[in-house]
């Protein structure tokens, strides 16, 4: 089940709270959304990072 | 002049009485305490320990909320955040999500919450790609976001005044390089109670970390 965690700062008190049968419904129509939309589009490569050359440190005068 | 009540390391208990209104504590002949119409004052190295504050509180402590382990939720909420506090810190340790989903903070107001999920004002941007992007939805304090990422450092978010709340911040990445760092501001139609931390397309979930909040007024 989907939920979210809720902390109460007066009282730390921890709730895990389950998504309601309403929220359930709306989460599990955006994940299909989703899912829709990535079987449409085709897949990015992902682009490679070019790697960092470290900078020299300089002594400017 | 004033009452006074001397704790003496020769005599003990000295007491001096007159109708000043005003009452002194002494140590061995120097007042420490005075309690007058206008307040109370100390005099010297004052220390406190074990204060807990209860009801309208001036501020000046910083606390700390609950850290929280992050596994599968799809937000992580701190409510009942006091009306005196004015400064926020969001503090994140190696916080991932599962998706690409940028993430987000929105601010809420009410003793049951309801989230200001638009009017965010600013921008986020990461240096990996030198990529920016406008917030509205939330302080958005991620970009380009990854799986694989993990997150670390500290969002700040101060009171301006009037429900105004300003961030800034900076998140950076310990699996490899890039980070984002973000600045923002939000009205807010009434005072702040909670804030939320979630992602942009509220389906992702946080599965790695830990995060923790300090408040202080």
């Amino acid at each position: 089940m989907t939920h979210r965690i809720v902390v109460d700062v007066q009282t730390g008190e921890v709730t895990q709270v389950e998504y309601t049968a309403e929220e359930q419904a709306a989460y599990d129509a955006a994940i299909a959304v989703q899912a829709e939309a990535s079987a449409e589009t085709p897949a990015e490569t992902p682009a490679e990072t070019p790697a960092e050359t470290p900078v020299e440190p300089t002594n400017e005068v | 002049m004033s009452v006074t009540l001397n704790a003496s390391t020769s005599s003990g208990l000295v007491q001096t009485a007159d109708t000043s209104g005003t009452i002194e504590l002494q140590s061995n002949g120097t007042t420490r305490l005075t309690v007058a119409s206008g307040g109370i004052t100390t005099t010297g190295t004052s220390s406190i320990s074990n204060l807990t504050a209860t009801g309208t509180f001036g501020g000046g402590v910083i606390t700390s909320g609950t850290a929280v382990t992050l596994t599968t939720q799809t937000s992580v909420d701190y409510t009942s955040i006091p009306s005196w506090v004015k400064k926020i810190t969001v503090m994140f340790s190696g916080v991932s999500s599962s998706g690409t989903s940028n993430m987000l903070i929105q601010l809420g107001t009410g003793s049951t919450p309801t989230y200001t999920t638009s009017g965010y004002l600013g921008q986020c941007s990461t240096d990996t790609a030198v990529t920016r992007a406008n917030m509205s939805a939330g302080f958005q304090v991620t970009i380009g976001t990854a799986a694989a990422h993990l997150y670390n450092g500290n969002i700040y978010i101060n009171l301006l005044g009037s429900n105004i709340w300003c961030e800034n911040g900076m998140i950076y990445r310990s699996e490899a390089i890039g980070g984002c760092t973000s600045a923002g501001s939000v009205p807010l139609a009434a005072a702040l109670t909670a804030i939320r931390l979630t992602t942009v397309n509220g389906t992702d979930t946080f599965d790695a970390g830990s995060i923790n909040i300090l408040y202080e007024g």
